[in-house]
């Protein structure tokens, strides 16, 4: 653990997102055990482990969607605020994509991406148009601007769901299982649009079972199981040497040869 | 039988007259008890439990309520609190407490019918609980719950007959008055028929209409 810490300290980054000893109940269940991780900026860190295991709702807690019952969360230096008018100061600085999509369905495209920059911060028009059309492009779908959400493809969905995420500006993106509920011939394009925002240091937070992504794009690894984080490193020591025997468990039910 | 259809050409301006106060009771009611259907759901489904009490109170009170019986409530006991209405505004008052009960009940199905992960996503954008449902859940929950609210109008439309018991002068009224005037009954309420169902026909064409146009695909 000690050895794998100081090889990602020497990325040299602030941390932007620390988790300490978070703890999250939904009755009787423990949905987090204790979780104790930190996330620095410009990196690019993924959540995997099986089902249930808690990745998504560190995600969902990571930008007060779901309360915490323990342990604290800190943004940028200071812990997650109480109170709805400070936590959507810092809901504005991430950006979250949501396994559903959950694109507004009575929106264009256009209008889902520039709906939160004119609403919520107040922007021109004129210019959140401008803007939107510069992310479509960003994520090629400027020739559906018009469209509405149920006349595109699911892979086509999520991209106009990264670019309304986008449009905020924020400073680190959250991905809930972003392909997961794509068709197989749609997964791609989805991961080049994710791998792209990567290349361009933006920070993010993953969770996904696609292990190829996970491997080949990110810079930090985190295993969960039981609402914990069992072990963590760099992609290529947790692909290829595993030293927890349930990440050894997982990696073989997902087909990565360990 | 010994029929004498000129008789509707001679109450004519009457029957003008009527249909349009019904048509302006109708709208005027509406135009309240939309408005007013969002504040009660709103305050059903808020977190505040007074509020929340009071609303469902509202509810269950104006729903199992008569409206001839509220009207009748509102003409002739309220003045004996010191509440004088003149007979219009009384029909608009009646009938927009039990419209806004239903309108509340039809919008509540509608906005509990979108799923949570819309507010998920509106709240993750940094909009607040206000901005959430002016912009994602409202504008869907009403175009959903369009059939069943379009069904309200049209009962609120002839259900605004009732309000001629006070004698407000609208389509029925008008037209008991030409019977009791001239003793054509069998014309008078024939022509009554069919004056409310030429209102009524293209409203029910206009809403599938918009049912169309404004279908939420998912």
């Amino acid at each position: 653990m000690s050895r794998m810490d100081h090889q990602r300290n020497a990325i040299g980054k602030p941390p932007i997102v620390t988790y300490n000893n978070v703890e999250k109940c939904y009755g009787d269940f423990t949905a987090l055990n204790g979780v104790t991780a930190e996330v620095n900026r410009g990196e690019v860190v993924c959540l995997i482990g099986p089902s249930g295991s808690g990745k998504s709702t560190l995600l969902r807690c990571t930008n007060a969607l779901e309360q915490i019952n323990g342990g604290e969360i800190i943004f940028d230096g200071a812990p997650l605020p109480k109170g709805e008018n400070n936590v959507r100061l810092v809901r504005r600085r991430m950006g979250m994509v949501f396994q559903s999509f959950e694109l507004f369905p009575h929106m264009t495209a256009i209008e889902n991406i520039n709906c939160a920059p004119v609403t919520v911060l107040g922007m021109p028009k004129r210019e959140a148009e401008e803007l939107s059309y510069s992310l479509l492009k960003k994520v090629g779908l400027v020739e559906k601007a018009h469209s509405y959400p149920s006349m595109l493809s699911g892979g086509q969905q999520q991209r106009i769901a990264i670019a309304r995420a986008l449009a905020m500006g924020p400073e680190v993106m959250l991905f809930d299982e972003p392909t997961s509920a794509l068709d197989p011939e749609t997964v791609g394009e989805v991961l080049s649009v994710m791998s792209d925002l990567a290349g361009e240091g933006m920070t993010m937070i993953v969770v996904t079972h696609e292990m190829s992504f996970a491997r080949r794009v990110s810079d930090w690894i985190m295993v969960f199981d039981k609402g914990r984080v069992i072990e963590e490193g760099r992609p290529d020591n947790i692909f290829k040497h595993p030293t927890e025997g349930r990440t050894k468990e997982f990696l073989r039910h997902v087909g990565v040869e360990v | 039988m010994n029929l004498d259809w000129s008789i509707v050409w001679e109450y004519r301006w009457a029957f003008l007259f009527g249909v349009m106060n019904t048509v302006l009771l109708a709208v005027v009611t509406m135009l309240v008890a939309i408005p007013g259907g969002i504040v009660i759901m709103l305050m059903r489904n808020s977190p505040v439990r007074a509020l929340r009490g009071i609303a469902t109170v509202y509810v269950e009170t104006f729903r199992a309520t008569p409206l001839i019986l509220l009207v009748y409530w509102i003409f002739y006991v309220m003045p004996r609190f010191g509440v004088h209405l003149p007979p219009f505004l009384t029909g608009v008052v009646a009938l927009s407490l039990i419209v806004s009960a239903y309108n509340s009940e039809t919008f509540r199905a509608g906005v509990n019918s979108i799923r949570k992960g819309q507010s998920d996503a509106g709240l993750a954008l940094g909009m607040s609980k206000w901005q959430l449902q002016v912009k994602v859940i409202l504008p869907q929950a009403l175009r959903r719950v369009l059939p069943a609210f379009s069904n309200t109008w049209v009962s609120l439309f002839k259900d605004t007959s009732l309000v001629s018991v006070i004698a407000v002068s609208e389509l029925s009224y008008v037209s008991l008055q030409a019977r009791a005037e001239s003793f054509r009954i069998f014309e008078i309420l024939t022509a009554m028929a069919a004056i409310y169902w030429c209102l009524g026909y293209p409203q029910a064409k206009l809403v599938d209409w918009l049912n169309r146009k404004y279908e939420v695909k998912e």
